[in-house]
């Protein structure tokens, strides 16, 4: 399995937002995607997903080209997304929002995820009836991977996990990340900085101003490496 | 089907028979209205879930109503249940040919495009002298399984008939509100993209809500007829959908039993205000509603959230 994204171009109200951008994943591999604020990473999850509409490139998965694929159609291939604002239901509990994916994809087997994402994180048991707007933002971030893991069975894409997230439960996220080696996923992170995530990440993407210039090894301050 | 659900449907039924029991024969004509126009307000309901709300739905009330008087006249049927299952039929099928359509519309443009298609049967209807025109058609009293009630046995078996449809509509959508499928309708309501890339259709969604709309309307534009046992084309003019909308605000989508009161309520205010206040009745009723969505701004199904603490 691969992602790969190749001269990507978006623009938003006729301004660039990204620039050419290429890079490719594969299975099981964990990838940062690192850059300032308004660098553009947001928008890299967007466009895989399928929420952004692309003005120039391609992305493919697994060989195809899956550019003009609906992001419907894009979280049925078994991409898990945890955008950065967390976007729960407000009205659902802790549990339906988990078991979104797998009303609608025949594909997810809910109890078998809901399983897998209590076992990885225990505490959302305790809070499986509540109703999503009354947790905290560390605990809708949970939550919100927790749907993430549950949708995505192949690929992981989450904008910012880290970001206003108690030190204790960023290090129990970092945790359950770096558990996930074991399933074969592929996951890349976007973050503004490293620091919660140097262990678990095996290569980093460096994006300035919607262009990559660096794709690195985690720890190995090497030059830009050709993209594409 | 819980158990909460079965006794509750039990309860509400218990209480609406008491009705037969108590009501003067003017209540219970203006009770059986309501909560047959309570059944396509329900319609809408269940589209406001999903974040649309319906300008049209006197479509399906008109469209129930013309099939059951015209199948009624033409072929002499008068049994209620067979009439109801035409006249839902008929709808049934216009509501899936236009579910899928009108599913690709959000907000005012899915408002304006059902009411279009509204006003383009009245325009028809009116124009349709071999049918009424514009003075519409009258409707013989119905009979039930053979049973050819008359005066207040009529009334009363009418006003139970709707009763009985009530409870089972009510319960069959509180069943499909909690719903995996309805579910997802309410978050879509509250994020559409993010129903997209869980991998949802909110396309599909709405077309289940306004194929349910649909059929509601055709039962209570059913029931509605054979009440007052005259249809005119009015009943798909845009005043008569913007009363369902107008009840659909008022009752709010968090509760079913709050439609049918709130439906009710506004045949109550507008009777008594046409009583009491004959020239200035809609005022009443205006104010009625400003002070409503300033009280209540989600309805009066929040009134039971606000007890619940945070039911849905």
């Amino acid at each position: 399995m691969t992602l790969k994204l190749e001269n990507v171009e978006v623009t938003i109200q006729a301004a660039p937002i990204l620039r050419g951008v290429s890079f490719e994943m594969q299975a099981a591999e964990r990838m940062g995607l690192v850059g300032r604020n308004g660098a553009g990473k947001t928008t890299v999850m967007r466009t895989i997903t399928g929420l952004a509409t692309l003005a120039g490139g391609k992305v493919f998965w697994d060989g195809t080209d899956i550019s003009a694929m609906s992001p419907r159609d894009r979280a049925m291939l078994g991409f898990g997304y945890m955008p950065e604002d967390r976007r729960l239901v407000p009205d659902l509990t802790v549990e339906e929002n988990m078991l979104l994916p797998a009303w609608v994809n025949p594909d997810i087997d809910g109890a078998r995820g809901l399983a897998f994402v209590y076992d990885l994180m225990p505490e959302l048991t305790k809070m499986s009836a509540r109703k999503s707007l009354l947790l905290s933002g560390g605990q809708q971030k949970m939550v919100a991977l927790g749907r993430a893991l549950i949708a995505g069975r192949r690929l992981l894409l989450l904008d910012e996990p880290f970001e206003g997230v108690a030190p204790a439960l960023a290090k129990r996220i970092s945790e359950v990340i770096t558990s996930l080696r074991s399933e074969g996923l592929a996951v890349l992170i976007a973050q503004s900085e490293l620091s919660h995530s140097m262990e678990l990440l095996q290569r980093e993407c460096v994006i300035e101003r919607g262009e990559i210039v660096k794709v690195s090894t985690v720890g190995q301050d090497t030059a830009a490496q050709p993209v594409g | 089907m819980t158990r909460s659900l079965t006794l509750s449907a039990a309860a509400a039924f218990v209480l609406l028979a008491l009705g037969a029991l108590v009501l003067p024969d003017w209540a219970m004509f203006l009770f059986a209205m309501a909560l047959a126009k309570g059944l396509v307000c329900l319609g809408i309901v269940g589209m406001m879930r999903g974040g649309l709300v319906s300008f049209g739905q006197g479509l399906y009330y008109c469209l129930g109503a013309y099939t059951a008087t015209l199948v009624a006249n033409t072929f002499g049927v008068s049994d209620i249940f067979l009439l109801t299952v035409l006249s839902t039929g008929v709808c049934l099928a216009v509501g899936l040919a236009f579910g899928p359509l009108l599913a690709s519309y959000r907000g005012i443009f899915f408002a304006m495009l059902s009411l279009a298609l509204s006003m383009v049967l009245y325009g028809s209807l009116s124009k349709m002298s071999f049918i009424g025109g514009t003075d519409g058609l009258n409707i013989a009293a119905p009979t039930f399984l053979g049973w050819a009630p008359e005066g207040r046995a009529l009334q009363t078996a009418l006003y139970l008939y709707v009763a009985v449809m009530v409870v089972i509509a009510g319960t069959l959508m509180r069943i499909y509100f909690d719903s995996e499928q309805g579910l997802i309708a309410l978050a879509a309501r509250d994020n559409e993209l993010r129903v997209e890339y869980l991998g949802a259709s909110v396309r599909n969604v709405n077309t289940y809500s306004y194929v349910f709309g649909a059929v509601l309307g055709g039962i209570g534009g059913t029931i509605a007829v054979l009440a007052l046992g005259h249809v005119d084309p009015e009943f798909a003019f845009w005043t008569t959908s913007g009363e369902f909308v107008f009840v659909a605000i008022l009752a709010g989508y968090l509760s079913v039993p709050s439609v049918f009161v709130a439906a009710i309520i506004l045949e109550m205010v507008r009777s008594f205000s046409n009583l009491y206040f004959p020239n200035t009745w809609q005022l009443a009723l205006g104010i009625f509603l400003l002070i409503v969505i300033v009280v209540l701004p989600d309805g009066l199904g929040s009134l039971v959230r606000r007890r619940k603490g945070d039911a849905t």
